[in-house]
């Protein structure tokens, strides 16, 4: 028997080690140096005449009113089609549910690609009513609802379902009217969740990359497109540091506020939930139908856009699919991201086993999501110069970015474990390493597959990563799109169309291990799983 | 005062067959009256309860209260109180917040609903956790305030499901004792659902039981 096998301590070490030099190596010390660069104090002197250019204002306001204005449309829209969701009963709500999942699983650049061939020069909207959305701010906004919609759905559905069904029965008693039983009694119930998704809304609005860089266009970029531009353009790594500095300060600020709401929200489900109402009646067909309706407009029209674009585009752009350099970008991305899967399991693992030990550990899984893949990627290339174009740094960082989903849906499953199972394994003469693999581990599988398969999504449509980090012969997917787009002509748009119809059908495989049946206690961690 | 005409409910049970929860049910609770209906888990009792409440719809037959159809009526405009055994108390808001809920409902300004929730808390002896969350109480206190809020918006009919069964024996004998005194000084009807015999003696004036549908009389 090995060491760490014997010896609780010299286990805990091992486990905890993994990760923790991991993100140290990969976060932290790039993050370190990225405060370091020109200085902390010349920093603050770079962010007040930041403040002072006209532009870069303009840049970090705007990234900070689209992530407001895309939190309040999202509740605007969002609760009423959770309160269809969760309190009435059709046929085929199972399904939109489990539709609800989708977007969490489209890469960035599908999305965006879907958003313009709604909206965008050529899109079938523009075709038809004669206007289109290209260099206003709506193209970006309807894109974040694409993605962010859902979240508070999901969020609001889950909410509801945990209302108490007697809470709100004395309220009616008590001499509340429908409504005004949900504003004193439901609302203040669900008000917590409906928080903490709009928090994570707001970090994914405001420190999302492939959208605001496709769909922003000049005037209505946000701070990380500024940030890219600034180290891939023009090389000033002094005012990009402190922007970037700036951005981590303000979303680790939310990402504060979201785990001091998630703190709050962990009390035990009840079991008197509202029952669902049977559809029956015109007003109730008509909530149902302006439900769906938005859920099409928001959610399903982008990706339905992109289907009708490359089955319009003919076989003329059809042909991109068996091109030279598409074999190559579809080989690079399965490599890198089924090395990525593979880093990314080792990881989440021993972080999720390692949480259950240490409060830091478990707050730091937050980390890859709280620093945005941009300041990541630019940190690693001021630390690191020597090994960006690496296959190993690539490959880290992919792993990093994918990782925490695994940690994240195994942490959830592993508290729910009860702790009896494996003190009776062990009674039963099974070493800690025996019960964990024959009881613990197959009692958290389902978790650990859907870890891995949001991991799996991520690491296919990563986008700003590559950006920054890759070989000019390490084209994948999502770089070659973008390439393409760049490109004149409409041929090259229609391939870049093709191509992220490709994309999504490897993200839909994953989708499709997702959707295998989810214990209840999973759908909520669901929610806070996304790439952003 | 309180009449449930053949009540009929039945629930469609996916598996296959239909669950017949009232079977052409009447009953009726006298001014001042307590009423027991006793019967297991599962048997319909709570479901009958939110009949009379308004919270469940009826197959057919009709409820009346003071010699008026009231059916049709919401459960905000029947005026009676609910009590579960959960104690269904509000956790968003303090003890005397949760105890003037009712009050505000009915349009009593905020102000004079506070000051007449306080002044019942002091009648119940919980004037010191009035500013305390509810979550903060024992199952004891929690259910007083529950009785507390139900009883001050003055109901017509006091509707008790299952009121002490979350309680330990001790407890919910004190209470019990309790209840009824105070159900009784406000000479309030009650109707309670229970599936413990000794509480339904010690509370009800009469008692029965619900079997498949039916009420035996017991008492």
């Amino acid at each position: 028997m090995n060491v760490a096998g014997s010896n609780p301590f010299a286990r805990g070490v091992a486990v905890v080690l993994l990760p923790a030099v991991f993100l140290t190596v990969m976060l932290l010390a790039p993050v370190i140096r990225l405060l370091a660069e020109g200085g902390v104090g010349a920093l603050q002197g770079t962010v007040v005449s930041l403040w002072q250019d006209d532009y870069l204002r303009w840049r970090v306001v705007w990234s900070f009113v689209q992530a407001a204005l895309t939190c309040m449309a999202a509740l605007a829209l969002g609760l009423p089609v959770a309160w269809v969701l969760a309190r009435l009963d059709f046929p085929g709500r199972t399904l939109v549910l489990r539709l609800l999942m989708l977007p969490f699983v489209v890469p960035t650049l599908v999305a965006a690609l879907g958003v313009l061939a709604l909206w965008g020069p050529r899109g079938l909207i523009t075709g038809w009513l004669g206007f289109q959305l290209q260099d206003t701010p709506w193209l970006l906004l309807y894109g974040n609802l694409f993605f962010n919609l859902c979240v508070v759905v999901r969020a609001g559905v889950d909410a509801l379902g945990q209302v108490s069904a007697s809470r709100v029965a004395v309220a009616r008693t008590l001499g509340a009217t429908p409504w005004r039983a949900f504003w004193r009694v439901e609302w203040p119930a669900i008000a917590p969740w409906l928080a903490s998704a709009l928090c994570l809304v707001f970090l994914y609005c405001f420190a999302g990359f492939g959208l605001a860089l496709i769909l922003g266009g000049q005037r209505f970029a946000t701070v990380e497109v500024e940030i890219y531009s600034l180290v891939a353009h023009e090389l000033k790594l002094a005012e990009a540091g402190a922007l970037a500095v700036c951005m981590m300060v303000l979303t680790g600020g939310v990402a504060l506020a979201y785990a001091w709401i998630e703190k709050r929200l962990a009390t035990p489900a009840r079991a008197d939930a509202i029952a669902l109402r049977p559809a029956a009646g015109v007003f109730l067909w008509t909530l149902i139908a302006l439900a769906l309706t938005v859920l099409l407009v928001f959610c399903a029209a982008p990706l339905l856009a992109v289907l009708l674009r490359v089955v319009l585009a003919g076989s003329e752009a059809w042909a991109v699919l068996i091109d030279e350099e598409t074999v190559h970008a579809l080989w690079n991305t399965l490599r890198f991201s089924a090395s990525a899967l593979v880093m990314a399991t080792a990881l989440g693992l021993t972080h999720a086993l390692a949480a259950r030990r240490s409060v830091w550990l478990r707050a730091s899984a937050f980390l890859p999501f709280v620093v945005s893949p941009v300041t990541v990627a630019f940190g690693l290339l001021l630390l690191y110069p020597q090994w960006t174009a690496s296959m190993a740094l690539l490959i880290a960082a992919y792993a990093l970015l994918a990782y925490p989903f695994v940690a994240k849906s195994l942490g959830a499953a592993l508290d729910s474990l009860p702790v009896h199972l494996d003190q009776v394994a062990r009674t039963l003469g099974a070493t800690p390493w025996r019960a964990f693999w024959r009881v613990t581990l197959l009692m958290v599988m389902p978790a650990l597959r859907r870890g891995m398969a949001f991991a799996a999504a991520t690491a296919l449509g990563e986008f700003a990563v590559s950006l920054f980090l890759s070989r000019p012969e390490w084209v994948t997917l999502t770089t070659l799109i973008y390439q393409r787009l760049g490109r004149p002509g409409a041929a090259n748009l229609d391939a870049a169309l093709v191509l992220a119809c490709l994309l999504m059908v490897l993200a839909l495989a994953a989708f499709l291990v997702i959707e295998s049946p989810l214990p209840k206690a999973g759908r909520r961690s669901a929610t806070h799983l996304r790439h952003a | 005062m309180l009449e449930l005409k053949s009540i009929r409910k039945t629930f469609h049970d996916p598996a296959g067959g239909d669950w017949v929860l009232a079977g052409d049910l009447s009953l009726t609770v006298q001014a001042g009256e307590t009423v027991a209906i006793l019967g297991p888990s599962g048997s319909g009792k709570s479901t009958l309860l939110k009949i009379v409440a308004g919270l469940e719809p009826l197959d057919a037959g009709s409820v009346w209260f003071a010699e008026k159809d009231i059916t049709p009526e919401p459960p905000e405009r029947r005026g009676f109180a609910l009590m579960f055994q959960d104690f269904a108390l509000f956790p968003h808001l303090d003890v005397v917040d949760n105890v003037a809920f009712g009050l505000v409902e009915q349009r009593i300004k905020r102000g004079e609903a506070r000051q007449r929730a306080l002044d019942m808390l002091d009648l119940f002896g919980l004037t010191a956790h009035a500013r305390q969350k509810v979550w903060k109480l024992s199952g004891g206190e929690q259910q007083r305030v529950a009785l507390a809020r139900a009883l001050i918006t003055q109901p017509r009919l006091l509707l008790l499901d299952e009121p002490f069964s979350a309680l330990d024996a001790e407890l919910r004998s004190g209470l019990r004792d309790e209840f009824s005194y105070r159900i009784k000084a406000a000479g309030i009807p009650a109707l309670l659902v229970t599936h413990d015999e000794a509480e339904a003696l010690a509370m009800a004036q009469r008692g029965y039981r619900l079997v498949s549908g039916k009420l035996i009389t017991l008492w």
